[in-house]
């Protein structure tokens, strides 16, 4: 069984918001719910300062913080890395969006869903055919699930995930400048982790403890 | 044409930062929302119920004061938790939260609260309800059912400011605290006038406790790490500052002060008893919010 990861090139990536985009337009996310974002600081003070870019998403750990906080068993860790959360179990408790170092994690209530893009002028078609073809539960918690539907459908068709499209992650797919990669961290030749051996891949927040499957390299 | 640029402004990124700018995201110590804003407040205010109702049914184990056993037994599942369900999103499902006592904290508090709320009946229905080991039992699960909400903060690793070795210690003495007050004012009102003055000695005690474990909380936060500091830094920022200010320093503290030096050595006055309940009363439930409400996490991106 594969166990899911990526890295992720800050050198590369151009903060073009392309993945912020692109995971909204799959996953139909309403306003200001981000499953994809691109942070932006800044090092030092002019005139020797330095942008700094860091491209985020769930890190799928392994040793998550959500999962030890969930009281029912919601969010679980899938036997392919990928950590999931079941609707019918949530009960809406936040436990773990509160234990989340990352604050990857979203609340999706009434006040969620009725957001509009255009604000007082009603929710566009696209807005009300998204709600139909990817329905959230109200007064459950949502998140990155690293395309999960992709990745499912990719493999049944015989596909490779990371190197097929139509297998792979919408924000690894929509990157113009290939900085993001996706592939299984327990294969020692997938180029994954080729990746984080040769440029000495670094997870997030280390000092957690949660073990993430989302690499940074520089 | 700007006027609707602004309005629209406001709409997606209103000011008490809760539509932040997707690319500003944690690139500064950024406050934990869910557990105190909107419906988190049934969060908060679960957690100090079921604290102030086990603390009273606690002290009146040691009188062996049944109404006061039945009012503690009361509040703590009747507002403890009923506010706690309607925290919920999904609170037809609250009964899948038994599952996983293993590891999840909150998943253990509704044991805990199961057992208490068995027991307690159990003891206050029986004749012989106040033996030794029943007591001992009820005692315990008292303590457990106090701390369990500052206990499901504590295992946040997340965020510094909740997992100080202090919380738990405080958040036990403050339900021990507001217990003996309760009771205190039970007694009063009750005409038992020695009671009420022999009391007094514990008050002072709790008091000068409770008082160093919220120094000692400050304190250790303060000097955990860069992001406790940060929190507690929040609890003095123009948001917060009047809560602080009089909820915590005033109410919680000097008012509490005051009022149990003037009736040093048990030198009570019923309306004084009352006024220090209401004091410690809402005291309490500003240093709770207070510190629920300071909380923050540490930047994905740090600036320097």
């Amino acid at each position: 069984m594969p166990r899911w990861g990526m890295v992720i090139d800050v050198k590369r990536c151009i903060a073009c918001w392309g993945c912020s985009i692109a995971c909204k337009e799959e996953h139909f996310l309403p306003p200001n719910v981000f499953w994809n974002r691109v942070l932006i600081g800044e090092r030092g003070k002019f005139p020797s300062s330095s942008k700094l870019i860091l491209p985020i998403l769930c890190n799928h750990c392994s040793e998550a913080a959500c999962v030890e906080a969930c009281p029912t068993g919601a969010t679980y860790v899938r036997e392919d890395g990928i950590v999931a959360i079941d609707d019918e179990k949530c009960v809406g408790c936040r436990a773990c969006l509160v234990s989340c170092p990352y604050q990857q994690r979203t609340y999706y209530d009434k006040e969620v869903k009725d957001r509009e893009y255009f604000p007082g002028q009603g929710k566009t078609e696209l807005e009300l055919i998204g709600e139909k073809l990817y329905p959230f539960a109200l007064g459950t918690v949502i998140k990155c699930n690293f395309c999960t539907e992709r990745l499912e459908d990719g493999i049944k068709k015989g596909l490779e995930p990371g190197v097929d499209e139509d297998a792979s992650p919408a924000c690894v797919n929509i990157c113009p400048v290939n900085a993001r990669v996706f592939g299984d961290l327990d294969d020692p030749n997938s180029k994954i982790n080729r990746l984080i051996m040769e440029h000495k891949g670094k997870q997030l927040r280390p000092e957690f403890g949660t073990e993430p499957a989302v690499y940074y390299i520089d | 044409m700007s006027k609707n640029i602004h309005e629209l402004e406001q709409i997606m990124f209103p000011p008490d930062g809760s539509g932040v700018k997707p690319y500003e995201w944690m690139i500064n110590p950024t406050r934990q929302r869910q557990w105190i804003d909107k419906q988190g407040v049934f969060l908060w205010l679960a957690f100090f119920f079921s604290e102030i109702g086990a603390g009273l049914y606690f002290v009146s184990l040691f009188y062996q004061y049944k109404p006061g056993l039945v009012l503690g037994w009361l509040i703590t599942l009747i507002l403890g938790g009923l506010v706690h369900v309607a925290y919920l999103g999904n609170p037809f499902r609250a009964w899948r939260m038994i599952m996983k006592p293993n590891t999840s904290e909150l998943s253990r508090g509704i044991w805990i609260i199961g057992a208490f709320a068995a027991l307690g009946l159990l003891q206050m229905v029986t004749s012989g309800g106040f033996n030794i080991v029943f007591n001992v039992i009820m005692g315990i699960l008292c303590l457990l059912v106090i701390s369990h909400g500052f206990a499901t903060m504590k295992v946040i690793r997340a965020l510094p400011a909740w997992i100080s070795n202090m919380v738990l210690p405080f958040s036990i003495i403050s339900g021990v605290w507001i217990g003996q007050q309760a009771l205190q004012l039970m007694f009063v009102f009750g005409g038992q006038a020695e009671l009420v003055s022999g009391m007094e000695v514990w008050a002072e005690a709790f008091y000068f406790i409770y008082f160093l474990c919220l120094v000692l909380y400050v304190w250790g936060t303060w000097h955990a790490n860069e992001i406790g500091a940060a929190s507690i830094k929040m609890m003095l920022s123009d948001e917060l500052k009047q809560i602080t200010l009089i909820g915590v320093v005033g109410l919680a503290v000097v008012l509490p002060l005051v009022l149990t030096l003037i009736m040093w050595g048990g030198d009570t006055n019923g309306f004084m008893v009352f006024l220090r309940l209401a004091s410690v009363f809402a005291g309490d439930l500003a240093v709770r919010y207070i510190v629920m409400k300071s909380a923050v996490y540490k930047p994905l991106l740090e600036r320097s």
